[in-house]
């Protein structure tokens, strides 16, 4: 799946990923999809979290190498 | 009744006795026939679930990363501003630290005698609250509304602020800041270092 804009909070941890997912998602439209990069592992249960708080789905949660990817489309 | 435990409540009865004995006296400090002596079993058994001292200690520290908070509650629930949501997450950090105090002493314990261990678990624990002011204070700057106060030295200065507050009042329980419940000590803090950094919501 392509995202539609990217975000990168590598080196960063909670709550500081989180709150520029909901900025970031807040700027786009309806269908549209977030591409998450991060470090914290902490962030795997946050990702699932605010997803499910937001209402947002969380389309793609996998990790390599240490680092985390998600894919989360804007409901 | 020792001995009919199953592997990994065995497994889990001695990191957290571990964990105590650490808290108290260091990673120097504790032999492992005194960890084995307090669960009542000998070395050997100790042996078959940690290789050594320092797997078991680093198991104790895995544990503790793995414990760590989650501020979502903290980032969505509640005015988005930099300082109520900077005050949430010293509260939820307040909360968890009380009813772990044994993290708290190995911290000072770390501090002490393990700068790499010291590292770590500023890594896992208080990086959450650097992380957060020296962006929200960058962010703010740019946009003009906040003085040019220096973004580390304000996330040093309120970190200190909150270990401080938080060794008083959990682990010293000194006297002198008794009847300020915890809680409130630490809005009034937040409430200064805002201030302090010339910090206006609006």
């Amino acid at each position: 799946m392509n995202a539609d804009v990217e975000l990168d909070t590598r080196g960063l941890n909670c709550p500081l990923p989180i709150l520029k997912a909901k900025k970031s998602i807040s700027a786009m439209a309806a269908g549209q999809v977030l591409r998450i990069t991060a470090t914290d592992p902490g962030s795997v249960k946050d990702m699932e979290s605010f997803c499910k708080q937001t209402g947002n789905e969380l389309v793609q949660s996998s990790s390599e190498g240490g680092e985390f990817v998600f894919l989360l489309k804007k409901h | 009744m020792s001995k009919r435990l199953k592997a990994n409540e065995r497994r889990a009865s001695i990191l957290a006795v571990a964990k105590v004995l650490f808290a108290d006296k260091g990673y120097n400090g504790v032999a492992v026939d005194e960890i084995a002596r307090r669960l009542g079993v000998s070395p050997a058994v100790l042996y078959q679930h940690f290789p050594s001292k320092e797997a078991l200690y680093e198991a104790v520290l895995n544990q503790i990363s793995a414990e760590r908070e989650s501020y979502i509650e903290a980032a969505l629930n509640g005015p988005d501003d930099f300082g109520s949501v900077l005050e949430r997450m010293a509260l939820v950090f307040a909360d968890n630290l009380s009813s772990d105090s044994d993290y708290l002493r190995m911290e000072m314990q770390a501090a002490l005698e393990d700068a790499p261990l010291a590292r770590h678990l500023f890594e896992n624990r208080w990086k959450s609250f650097t992380d957060f002011i020296e962006f929200n204070i960058k962010e703010l700057q740019q946009k003009g509304k906040l003085a040019a106060v220096n973004p580390q030295i304000a996330s040093l200065f309120y970190q200190g602020a909150l270990r401080e507050a938080l060794y008083a009042k959990i682990i010293l329980k000194t006297p002198r800041y008794q009847a300020l419940a915890l809680p409130e000590l630490i809005k009034q803090i937040t409430r200064l270092f805002m201030q302090g950094i010339e910090y206006k919501n609006k």
